[in-house]
Protein backbone atom coordinates (compact mmCIF):
# COMPACT_ATOMS: atom_id res chain seq x y z
CA UNK A 1 0.00 0.00 0.00
CA UNK A 2 2.82 2.35 -0.82
CA UNK A 3 0.63 4.67 -2.86
CA UNK A 4 -1.60 5.25 0.15
CA UNK A 5 1.34 6.73 2.04
CA UNK A 6 2.26 9.00 -0.83
CA UNK A 7 -1.34 10.21 -1.27
CA UNK A 8 -3.03 9.81 2.11
CA UNK A 9 -6.70 8.91 1.82
CA UNK A 10 -6.63 8.77 -1.96
CA UNK A 11 -9.03 5.86 -2.26
CA UNK A 12 -11.44 7.39 0.24
CA UNK A 13 -11.34 10.72 -1.57
CA UNK A 14 -11.96 9.12 -4.92
CA UNK A 15 -14.81 7.12 -3.47
CA UNK A 16 -16.33 10.27 -1.95
CA UNK A 17 -16.03 12.11 -5.24
CA UNK A 18 -17.69 9.33 -7.19
CA UNK A 19 -20.47 9.16 -4.62
CA UNK A 20 -21.04 12.90 -4.97
CA UNK A 21 -20.95 12.66 -8.75
CA UNK A 22 -23.44 9.82 -8.73
CA UNK A 23 -25.74 11.74 -6.41
CA UNK A 24 -25.85 14.95 -8.43
CA UNK A 25 -26.22 13.12 -11.73
CA UNK A 26 -29.03 10.81 -10.64
CA UNK A 27 -31.10 12.86 -8.21
CA UNK A 28 -33.01 16.11 -8.25
CA UNK A 29 -31.99 18.96 -5.99
CA UNK A 30 -34.67 20.58 -3.84
CA UNK A 31 -35.47 23.74 -5.81
CA UNK A 32 -38.32 26.29 -5.59
CA UNK A 33 -38.49 26.00 -1.82
CA UNK A 34 -39.81 29.44 -0.88
CA UNK A 35 -43.27 29.02 0.71
CA UNK A 36 -46.11 30.09 -1.55
CA UNK A 37 -49.82 29.67 -1.96
CA UNK A 38 -51.82 28.87 -5.05
CA UNK A 39 -54.27 31.73 -5.56
CA UNK A 40 -55.57 31.17 -9.11
CA UNK A 41 -55.44 28.51 -11.78
CA UNK A 42 -56.64 28.22 -15.35
CA UNK A 43 -55.91 25.19 -17.49
CA UNK A 44 -52.22 24.44 -16.77
CA UNK A 45 -51.43 27.97 -15.63
CA UNK A 46 -51.09 28.67 -11.95
CA UNK A 47 -50.68 31.92 -10.09
CA UNK A 48 -48.77 31.74 -6.85
CA UNK A 49 -48.39 34.32 -4.16
CA UNK A 50 -45.24 34.01 -2.08
CA UNK A 51 -45.76 34.30 1.65
CA UNK A 52 -44.48 37.75 2.62
CA UNK A 53 -41.71 37.88 5.17
CA UNK A 54 -41.92 41.60 5.87
CA UNK A 55 -44.79 43.08 7.94
CA UNK A 56 -47.49 44.68 5.81
CA UNK A 57 -46.72 48.23 6.99
CA UNK A 58 -43.13 47.85 5.80
CA UNK A 59 -43.97 46.31 2.44
CA UNK A 60 -44.10 48.14 -0.87
CA UNK A 61 -47.61 48.99 -1.96
CA UNK A 62 -47.32 47.89 -5.60
CA UNK A 63 -47.24 44.10 -6.09
CA UNK A 64 -44.73 42.45 -8.39
CA UNK A 65 -45.79 39.78 -10.88
CA UNK A 66 -43.09 37.50 -12.34
CA UNK A 67 -43.57 36.02 -15.81
CA UNK A 68 -41.10 33.48 -17.11
CA UNK A 69 -40.72 31.78 -20.48
CA UNK A 70 -43.14 29.20 -21.85
CA UNK A 71 -40.60 26.45 -22.45
CA UNK A 72 -38.92 26.22 -19.05
CA UNK A 73 -40.05 25.97 -15.47
CA UNK A 74 -40.15 29.27 -13.59
CA UNK A 75 -38.38 27.65 -10.64
CA UNK A 76 -35.20 29.34 -11.88
CA UNK A 77 -36.54 32.47 -10.18
CA UNK A 78 -36.56 30.63 -6.89
CA UNK A 79 -33.65 28.27 -7.44
CA UNK A 80 -32.53 27.37 -3.94
CA UNK A 81 -32.59 28.87 -0.46
CA UNK A 82 -29.89 31.49 -0.20
CA UNK A 83 -29.74 31.89 -3.96
CA UNK A 84 -33.27 32.79 -4.92
CA UNK A 85 -34.47 35.97 -6.59
CA UNK A 86 -37.93 35.49 -5.11
CA UNK A 87 -36.50 35.10 -1.62
CA UNK A 88 -34.40 38.24 -2.15
CA UNK A 89 -37.36 40.34 -3.29
CA UNK A 90 -39.53 39.09 -0.43
CA UNK A 91 -36.84 40.06 2.04
CA UNK A 92 -36.77 43.53 0.49
CA UNK A 93 -40.48 43.95 1.18
CA UNK A 94 -42.20 43.19 -2.12
CA UNK A 95 -45.49 41.39 -2.50
CA UNK A 96 -44.37 38.80 -5.04
CA UNK A 97 -46.58 36.78 -7.39
CA UNK A 98 -45.47 34.22 -9.95
CA UNK A 99 -47.40 33.06 -12.99
CA UNK A 100 -46.40 29.51 -13.91
CA UNK A 101 -47.62 28.66 -17.43
CA UNK A 102 -47.34 24.93 -16.79
CA UNK A 103 -46.59 22.22 -19.31
CA UNK A 104 -48.98 22.22 -22.29
CA UNK A 105 -50.66 18.99 -23.27
CA UNK A 106 -51.95 17.84 -26.63
CA UNK A 107 -55.14 19.79 -26.00
CA UNK A 108 -53.10 23.00 -25.80
CA UNK A 109 -51.28 22.59 -29.11
CA UNK A 110 -53.19 25.45 -30.71
CA UNK A 111 -52.54 27.94 -27.90
CA UNK A 112 -50.90 31.05 -29.32
CA UNK A 113 -49.11 34.04 -27.89
CA UNK A 114 -52.52 35.73 -28.27
CA UNK A 115 -54.07 33.34 -25.78
CA UNK A 116 -51.32 33.75 -23.24
CA UNK A 117 -51.19 37.55 -23.53
CA UNK A 118 -54.90 38.26 -23.86
CA UNK A 119 -56.69 35.44 -22.06
CA UNK A 120 -54.37 34.13 -19.38
CA UNK A 121 -52.24 37.09 -18.37
CA UNK A 122 -55.04 39.67 -17.83
CA UNK A 123 -56.98 37.17 -15.76
CA UNK A 124 -53.98 36.49 -13.55
CA UNK A 125 -53.40 40.23 -13.23
CA UNK A 126 -57.00 40.74 -12.20
CA UNK A 127 -56.44 38.24 -9.43
CA UNK A 128 -53.22 39.95 -8.33
CA UNK A 129 -55.08 43.25 -8.10
CA UNK A 130 -57.97 41.71 -6.24
CA UNK A 131 -55.80 40.00 -3.66
CA UNK A 132 -53.43 42.91 -3.13
CA UNK A 133 -56.22 45.47 -3.18
CA UNK A 134 -54.05 47.72 -5.35
CA UNK A 135 -54.96 48.71 -8.90
CA UNK A 136 -51.34 49.23 -9.94
CA UNK A 137 -48.77 46.50 -10.40
CA UNK A 138 -45.25 45.84 -11.62
CA UNK A 139 -44.45 43.07 -14.05
CA UNK A 140 -41.14 41.34 -14.70
CA UNK A 141 -40.88 39.32 -17.90
CA UNK A 142 -37.91 37.15 -18.72
CA UNK A 143 -37.11 35.73 -22.17
CA UNK A 144 -40.37 34.67 -23.86
CA UNK A 145 -42.06 36.01 -20.74
CA UNK A 146 -40.73 39.41 -21.80
CA UNK A 147 -42.40 39.03 -25.20
CA UNK A 148 -45.72 38.25 -23.54
CA UNK A 149 -45.46 41.13 -21.06
CA UNK A 150 -44.48 43.53 -23.85
CA UNK A 151 -47.47 42.47 -25.94
CA UNK A 152 -49.72 42.88 -22.92
CA UNK A 153 -48.24 46.27 -22.03
CA UNK A 154 -48.82 47.52 -25.57
CA UNK A 155 -52.35 46.18 -25.84
CA UNK A 156 -53.54 47.11 -22.34
CA UNK A 157 -51.68 50.31 -21.41
CA UNK A 158 -54.51 51.48 -19.13
CA UNK A 159 -54.73 48.32 -17.06
CA UNK A 160 -52.62 49.63 -14.20
CA UNK A 161 -49.18 48.48 -15.29
CA UNK A 162 -46.84 50.87 -13.51
CA UNK A 163 -43.44 49.25 -13.92
CA UNK A 164 -42.28 46.92 -16.66
CA UNK A 165 -39.03 45.03 -16.22
CA UNK A 166 -37.75 43.05 -19.18
CA UNK A 167 -34.88 40.61 -18.81
CA UNK A 168 -33.06 39.35 -21.90
CA UNK A 169 -36.08 40.24 -24.01
CA UNK A 170 -36.01 38.80 -27.57
CA UNK A 171 -38.04 41.53 -29.27
CA UNK A 172 -36.01 42.53 -32.32
CA UNK A 173 -35.01 39.95 -34.93
CA UNK A 174 -33.63 42.36 -37.50
CA UNK A 175 -29.96 41.46 -37.16
CA UNK A 176 -30.18 37.98 -38.66
CA UNK A 177 -26.44 37.46 -38.76
CA UNK A 178 -26.19 38.07 -35.05
CA UNK A 179 -28.96 35.67 -34.05
CA UNK A 180 -28.02 32.02 -34.53
CA UNK A 181 -31.58 30.80 -33.89
CA UNK A 182 -32.80 33.02 -36.73
CA UNK A 183 -30.38 31.28 -39.07
CA UNK A 184 -31.40 27.80 -37.93
CA UNK A 185 -35.11 28.49 -38.21
CA UNK A 186 -34.90 30.06 -41.65
CA UNK A 187 -37.70 28.78 -43.84
CA UNK A 188 -35.19 27.25 -46.26
CA UNK A 189 -33.96 24.84 -43.56
CA UNK A 190 -36.64 24.47 -40.94
CA UNK A 191 -40.19 23.34 -41.69
CA UNK A 192 -42.06 24.45 -38.59
CA UNK A 193 -45.39 23.00 -39.73
CA UNK A 194 -43.86 19.58 -40.41
CA UNK A 195 -42.42 19.48 -36.89
CA UNK A 196 -45.70 20.53 -35.32
CA UNK A 197 -47.66 18.06 -37.44
CA UNK A 198 -45.45 15.32 -36.02
CA UNK A 199 -45.42 16.40 -32.39
CA UNK A 200 -48.34 18.79 -31.82
CA UNK A 201 -46.33 20.87 -29.39
CA UNK A 202 -42.65 21.69 -29.75
CA UNK A 203 -40.95 19.00 -27.63
CA UNK A 204 -38.95 20.28 -24.68
CA UNK A 205 -36.04 18.05 -25.61
CA UNK A 206 -35.73 19.68 -29.02
CA UNK A 207 -35.83 23.16 -27.52
CA UNK A 208 -33.22 22.08 -24.99
CA UNK A 209 -31.02 20.66 -27.73
CA UNK A 210 -31.33 23.90 -29.69
CA UNK A 211 -30.33 26.02 -26.70
CA UNK A 212 -27.38 23.78 -25.85
CA UNK A 213 -26.18 23.47 -29.43
CA UNK A 214 -25.57 27.22 -29.53
CA UNK A 215 -22.56 26.58 -27.29
CA UNK A 216 -21.92 22.87 -27.67
CA UNK A 217 -18.53 22.65 -25.98
CA UNK A 218 -19.60 24.64 -22.93
CA UNK A 219 -22.86 22.79 -22.51
CA UNK A 220 -21.81 19.24 -23.32
CA UNK A 221 -18.21 19.17 -22.06
CA UNK A 222 -17.04 22.13 -19.98
CA UNK A 223 -20.12 22.08 -17.80
CA UNK A 224 -19.36 18.54 -16.62
CA UNK A 225 -15.64 19.16 -16.31
CA UNK A 226 -16.42 22.11 -14.05
CA UNK A 227 -18.36 19.76 -11.82
CA UNK A 228 -15.58 17.16 -11.85
CA UNK A 229 -12.96 19.78 -10.99
CA UNK A 230 -15.00 21.05 -8.04
CA UNK A 231 -16.41 17.87 -6.59
CA UNK A 232 -14.66 18.67 -3.32
CA UNK A 233 -16.33 22.05 -3.00
CA UNK A 234 -19.85 21.61 -1.59
CA UNK A 235 -20.89 25.12 -2.60
CA UNK A 236 -20.10 24.53 -6.26
CA UNK A 237 -21.59 21.04 -6.18
CA UNK A 238 -24.90 22.15 -4.66
CA UNK A 239 -25.15 25.09 -7.02
CA UNK A 240 -24.41 22.84 -10.01
CA UNK A 241 -26.92 20.26 -8.77
CA UNK A 242 -29.70 22.85 -8.44
CA UNK A 243 -28.99 24.32 -11.86
CA UNK A 244 -28.81 20.88 -13.46
CA UNK A 245 -32.14 19.97 -11.89
CA UNK A 246 -33.72 23.02 -13.50
CA UNK A 247 -31.98 22.61 -16.86
CA UNK A 248 -33.02 18.98 -17.26
CA UNK A 249 -36.66 19.65 -16.38
CA UNK A 250 -37.76 20.42 -19.93
CA UNK A 251 -41.31 21.19 -20.92
CA UNK A 252 -42.80 21.48 -24.40
CA UNK A 253 -43.98 24.75 -25.88
CA UNK A 254 -47.53 25.03 -27.22
CA UNK A 255 -47.44 24.46 -30.97
CA UNK A 256 -49.37 27.59 -31.89
CA UNK A 257 -47.11 29.83 -29.83
CA UNK A 258 -43.99 28.15 -31.21
CA UNK A 259 -45.19 28.63 -34.78
CA UNK A 260 -45.87 32.32 -34.10
CA UNK A 261 -42.47 32.74 -32.51
CA UNK A 262 -40.70 31.29 -35.53
CA UNK A 263 -42.83 32.70 -38.33
CA UNK A 264 -44.03 36.07 -37.01
CA UNK A 265 -41.00 36.99 -34.97
CA UNK A 266 -37.85 35.14 -36.08
CA UNK A 267 -38.72 35.27 -39.78
CA UNK A 268 -40.74 38.47 -40.19
CA UNK A 269 -39.72 40.47 -37.12
CA UNK A 270 -43.25 41.79 -36.75
CA UNK A 271 -43.18 42.79 -33.07
CA UNK A 272 -40.56 45.52 -33.18
CA UNK A 273 -41.98 46.81 -36.48
CA UNK A 274 -45.39 47.25 -34.80
CA UNK A 275 -46.89 44.81 -37.30
CA UNK A 276 -47.77 41.93 -34.99
CA UNK A 277 -51.49 41.26 -34.86
CA UNK A 278 -52.87 39.72 -31.70
CA UNK A 279 -56.56 38.81 -31.74
CA UNK A 280 -57.15 41.36 -34.45
CA UNK A 281 -55.35 44.15 -32.56
CA UNK A 282 -52.07 45.55 -33.78
CA UNK A 283 -49.37 45.48 -31.12
CA UNK A 284 -48.18 49.10 -31.15
CA UNK A 285 -45.17 49.43 -28.88
CA UNK A 286 -45.58 53.20 -28.76
CA UNK A 287 -48.59 52.64 -26.53
CA UNK A 288 -46.36 51.38 -23.71
CA UNK A 289 -46.22 54.08 -21.04
CA UNK A 290 -45.10 52.19 -17.97
CA UNK A 291 -41.71 52.86 -16.42
CA UNK A 292 -39.35 50.53 -18.21
CA UNK A 293 -36.18 48.74 -17.16
CA UNK A 294 -34.54 46.57 -19.81
CA UNK A 295 -31.80 44.26 -18.60
CA UNK A 296 -29.37 42.98 -21.19
CA UNK A 297 -26.92 40.14 -20.63
CA UNK A 298 -23.80 41.05 -22.55
CA UNK A 299 -22.72 37.43 -23.01
CA UNK A 300 -26.17 36.15 -23.94
CA UNK A 301 -26.05 33.67 -26.83
CA UNK A 302 -29.75 32.81 -26.72
CA UNK A 303 -31.00 36.41 -26.81
CA UNK A 304 -28.09 38.49 -28.08
CA UNK A 305 -28.09 42.12 -26.86
CA UNK A 306 -29.13 43.36 -30.32
CA UNK A 307 -32.56 41.81 -29.72
CA UNK A 308 -33.35 43.99 -26.71
CA UNK A 309 -31.74 47.31 -27.55
CA UNK A 310 -34.29 48.78 -29.95
CA UNK A 311 -37.28 48.72 -27.62
CA UNK A 312 -36.44 51.89 -25.71
CA UNK A 313 -36.72 54.01 -28.83
CA UNK A 314 -40.10 52.48 -29.65
CA UNK A 315 -42.04 53.03 -26.43
CA UNK A 316 -43.75 56.14 -25.12
CA UNK A 317 -42.47 55.62 -21.58
CA UNK A 318 -40.62 58.66 -20.25
CA UNK A 319 -38.95 56.77 -17.46
CA UNK A 320 -36.68 54.20 -19.10
CA UNK A 321 -33.36 52.55 -18.34
CA UNK A 322 -31.18 50.10 -20.21
CA UNK A 323 -29.01 48.09 -17.85
CA UNK A 324 -26.21 46.02 -19.30
CA UNK A 325 -24.59 43.38 -17.22
CA UNK A 326 -21.87 40.82 -17.90
CA UNK A 327 -23.17 37.27 -17.99
CA UNK A 328 -25.31 34.84 -19.93
CA UNK A 329 -29.01 34.37 -20.54
CA UNK A 330 -29.65 32.55 -17.28
CA UNK A 331 -26.50 33.48 -15.36
CA UNK A 332 -27.48 37.12 -14.87
CA UNK A 333 -30.39 36.05 -12.66
CA UNK A 334 -29.32 32.68 -11.31
CA UNK A 335 -25.53 32.84 -11.37
CA UNK A 336 -23.33 33.31 -8.33
CA UNK A 337 -22.87 37.03 -9.09
CA UNK A 338 -26.59 37.78 -9.44
CA UNK A 339 -27.21 38.50 -5.72
CA UNK A 340 -24.51 41.18 -5.88
CA UNK A 341 -25.28 42.66 -9.28
CA UNK A 342 -28.61 42.12 -11.04
CA UNK A 343 -30.89 41.64 -8.04
CA UNK A 344 -29.82 44.75 -6.11
CA UNK A 345 -30.13 46.83 -9.27
CA UNK A 346 -33.65 45.57 -9.89
CA UNK A 347 -34.52 46.26 -6.26
CA UNK A 348 -33.03 49.73 -6.38
CA UNK A 349 -34.92 50.58 -9.58
CA UNK A 350 -38.20 49.08 -8.46
CA UNK A 351 -38.21 50.34 -4.87
CA UNK A 352 -38.39 53.96 -5.97
CA UNK A 353 -41.38 53.11 -8.17
CA UNK A 354 -43.36 50.80 -5.93
CA UNK A 355 -44.61 53.09 -3.17
CA UNK B 1 -12.88 17.53 3.78
CA UNK B 2 -9.45 17.98 5.32
CA UNK B 3 -6.57 19.72 3.57
CA UNK B 4 -4.78 16.41 3.21
CA UNK B 5 -7.80 14.89 1.55
CA UNK B 6 -8.11 17.86 -0.79
CA UNK B 7 -4.46 17.47 -1.73
CA UNK B 8 -5.11 13.80 -2.21
CA UNK B 9 -8.11 14.58 -4.37
CA UNK B 10 -6.09 16.88 -6.60
CA UNK B 11 -3.28 14.38 -6.78
CA UNK B 12 -5.66 11.53 -7.57
CA UNK B 13 -7.21 13.44 -10.45
CA UNK B 14 -5.49 12.06 -13.54
CA UNK B 15 -6.34 15.24 -15.45
CA UNK B 16 -4.71 17.60 -12.94
CA UNK B 17 -1.29 17.98 -14.66
CA UNK B 18 -2.98 18.59 -17.97
CA UNK B 19 -5.69 20.93 -16.73
CA UNK B 20 -4.25 24.16 -18.09
CA UNK B 21 -3.59 22.54 -21.42
CA UNK B 22 -7.03 20.98 -21.44
CA UNK B 23 -8.76 24.29 -20.63
CA UNK B 24 -6.83 26.14 -23.32
CA UNK B 25 -7.78 23.48 -25.85
CA UNK B 26 -11.43 23.54 -24.82
CA UNK B 27 -11.55 27.33 -25.03
CA UNK B 28 -10.21 27.25 -28.54
CA UNK B 29 -12.57 24.44 -29.48
CA UNK B 30 -15.53 26.29 -27.95
CA UNK B 31 -14.84 29.37 -30.06
CA UNK B 32 -14.49 27.28 -33.19
CA UNK B 33 -17.71 25.42 -32.49
CA UNK B 34 -19.67 28.61 -31.79
CA UNK B 35 -18.53 29.93 -35.15
CA UNK B 36 -19.30 26.62 -36.82
CA UNK B 37 -22.88 26.40 -35.57
CA UNK B 38 -23.52 29.97 -36.67
CA UNK B 39 -23.10 29.21 -40.36
CA UNK B 40 -25.50 28.55 -43.22
CA UNK B 41 -23.89 25.15 -43.71
CA UNK B 42 -24.70 24.06 -40.15
CA UNK B 43 -28.25 25.41 -40.41
CA UNK B 44 -28.71 23.52 -43.65
CA UNK B 45 -27.22 20.31 -42.26
CA UNK B 46 -29.28 20.39 -39.06
CA UNK B 47 -32.42 21.13 -41.07
CA UNK B 48 -31.70 18.20 -43.38
CA UNK B 49 -31.06 15.93 -40.41
CA UNK B 50 -34.36 16.91 -38.79
CA UNK B 51 -36.17 16.42 -42.09
CA UNK B 52 -34.60 12.98 -42.43
CA UNK B 53 -35.64 11.97 -38.92
CA UNK B 54 -39.21 13.13 -39.46
CA UNK B 55 -39.45 11.36 -42.83
CA UNK B 56 -38.07 8.11 -41.40
CA UNK B 57 -40.24 8.18 -38.31
CA UNK B 58 -43.48 9.24 -40.03
CA UNK B 59 -44.64 5.79 -41.31
CA UNK B 60 -43.90 4.13 -37.96
CA UNK B 61 -45.64 6.86 -36.05
CA UNK B 62 -48.70 6.70 -38.27
CA UNK B 63 -48.87 2.92 -38.00
CA UNK B 64 -48.49 3.10 -34.23
CA UNK B 65 -51.19 5.76 -33.89
CA UNK B 66 -53.57 3.77 -36.08
CA UNK B 67 -52.95 0.60 -34.14
CA UNK B 68 -53.40 2.29 -30.76
CA UNK B 69 -56.60 4.05 -31.78
CA UNK B 70 -58.04 0.77 -33.11
CA UNK B 71 -57.15 -1.02 -29.89
CA UNK B 72 -58.71 1.71 -27.79
CA UNK B 73 -61.84 1.60 -29.94
CA UNK B 74 -62.14 -2.17 -29.46
CA UNK B 75 -61.80 -1.70 -25.73
CA UNK B 76 -64.40 1.11 -25.76
CA UNK B 77 -61.83 3.52 -24.39
CA UNK B 78 -61.48 7.13 -25.49
CA UNK B 79 -58.62 7.99 -27.79
CA UNK B 80 -55.95 10.55 -26.99
CA UNK B 81 -57.65 13.03 -29.30
CA UNK B 82 -60.99 12.55 -27.58
CA UNK B 83 -59.41 13.13 -24.17
CA UNK B 84 -57.73 16.23 -25.57
CA UNK B 85 -61.09 17.56 -26.81
CA UNK B 86 -62.56 16.93 -23.38
CA UNK B 87 -59.69 18.74 -21.70
CA UNK B 88 -60.21 21.67 -24.05
CA UNK B 89 -63.86 21.83 -23.02
CA UNK B 90 -62.83 21.82 -19.37
CA UNK B 91 -60.63 24.81 -20.06
CA UNK B 92 -63.57 26.64 -21.63
CA UNK B 93 -65.67 25.91 -18.56
CA UNK B 94 -62.82 27.16 -16.36
CA UNK B 95 -62.73 30.37 -18.36
CA UNK B 96 -66.44 30.88 -17.93
CA UNK B 97 -66.06 30.37 -14.19
CA UNK B 98 -63.21 32.86 -14.15
CA UNK B 99 -65.39 35.37 -16.02
CA UNK B 100 -68.10 34.89 -13.42
CA UNK B 101 -65.54 35.38 -10.68
CA UNK B 102 -64.50 38.65 -12.31
CA UNK B 103 -68.13 39.79 -12.52
CA UNK B 104 -68.65 38.88 -8.88
CA UNK B 105 -65.60 40.93 -7.97
CA UNK B 106 -67.00 43.91 -9.83
CA UNK B 107 -70.39 43.55 -8.12
CA UNK B 108 -68.76 43.34 -4.70
CA UNK B 109 -66.70 46.38 -5.52
CA UNK B 110 -69.76 48.33 -6.61
CA UNK B 111 -71.66 47.28 -3.50
CA UNK B 112 -68.69 48.35 -1.44
CA UNK B 113 -68.82 51.79 -3.04
CA UNK B 114 -72.57 52.13 -2.67
CA UNK B 115 -72.54 50.81 0.85
CA UNK B 116 -69.82 53.03 2.27
CA UNK B 117 -70.83 55.51 4.94
CA UNK B 118 -71.70 58.81 3.23
CA UNK B 119 -70.09 62.07 4.26
CA UNK B 120 -72.50 64.40 6.10
CA UNK B 121 -72.76 66.69 3.08
CA UNK B 122 -73.44 63.71 0.79
CA UNK B 123 -76.06 62.36 3.18
CA UNK B 124 -78.03 65.57 3.06
CA UNK B 125 -77.75 65.84 -0.67
CA UNK B 126 -78.93 62.33 -1.42
CA UNK B 127 -81.63 61.06 0.90
CA UNK B 128 -82.89 57.57 0.14
CA UNK B 129 -86.19 57.25 -1.64
CA UNK B 130 -89.16 55.93 0.33
CA UNK B 131 -89.20 52.13 0.29
CA UNK B 132 -85.66 51.84 -0.99
CA UNK B 133 -83.72 48.89 0.42
CA UNK B 134 -80.73 49.58 2.59
CA UNK B 135 -77.59 48.14 1.13
CA UNK B 136 -75.46 46.48 3.73
CA UNK B 137 -71.92 47.81 3.61
CA UNK B 138 -69.80 45.24 1.88
CA UNK B 139 -66.21 44.49 2.64
CA UNK B 140 -63.50 46.14 0.56
CA UNK B 141 -62.40 44.61 -2.69
CA UNK B 142 -59.40 42.90 -1.32
CA UNK B 143 -61.20 41.58 1.73
CA UNK B 144 -64.15 40.18 -0.14
CA UNK B 145 -62.07 38.59 -2.82
CA UNK B 146 -59.66 37.25 -0.29
CA UNK B 147 -62.52 35.56 1.54
CA UNK B 148 -63.69 33.81 -1.63
CA UNK B 149 -60.20 33.07 -2.72
CA UNK B 150 -59.36 31.59 0.65
CA UNK B 151 -61.83 28.80 -0.02
CA UNK B 152 -59.89 27.77 -3.08
CA UNK B 153 -56.45 28.59 -1.84
CA UNK B 154 -54.22 25.89 -0.66
CA UNK B 155 -50.77 26.11 0.66
CA UNK B 156 -48.05 24.81 -1.60
CA UNK B 157 -45.44 23.14 0.46
CA UNK B 158 -42.09 22.28 -1.05
CA UNK B 159 -42.01 18.61 -1.87
CA UNK B 160 -39.22 16.62 -0.32
CA UNK B 161 -37.00 15.45 -3.13
CA UNK B 162 -36.59 11.72 -3.22
CA UNK B 163 -33.25 10.36 -4.19
CA UNK B 164 -33.29 7.68 -6.77
CA UNK B 165 -30.03 6.25 -5.63
CA UNK B 166 -28.15 6.49 -2.37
Amino acid sequence: MEHAEVFPGTIEVLEARLRTLSRVMTTKAPIAQTPKELVWALNKSKLYRYIPVVPQEDRYRVPLLLIFALMNRPSILDLRPGNSFVEFMLSRGYDVYLLDWGAPGLEDQYLKLDDYAIDYLPRAIRKVKAISGVEEFSMLGWCIGAILTTIYAALRPDDGLRNLLLLTAPLDYGNRDGITFARWTDERYFDVDRVLAAFGNMPGEMIDYGAKALKPVENYITNYLKLWDNLDDPRVVESWHAMNTWVTDNIPMAGGAWRQLIVELYRHNRLIKNELMVRGERVDLSRIRASLLTVIAQGDHITPPCQSEALLSKVASRDTELYRIPGGHIGIMAGSAAPRTTWPHIDQWLSARSR
Amino acid sequence: MSEDQQKGAKASDPLEPFRAMRDAYLDAMAKTMVEAVNTEAYAQASGAMLEGCLTTAAPFREAMEKSISQTLEHLSLPSRQEVAVLAERFTHVEMRLDDMDAKLDRIVKMLGREGRKPEPSEANAAKPAVGAKTVKPAAGLAGATAKRTAVRRRMVRPKPTGRTRK
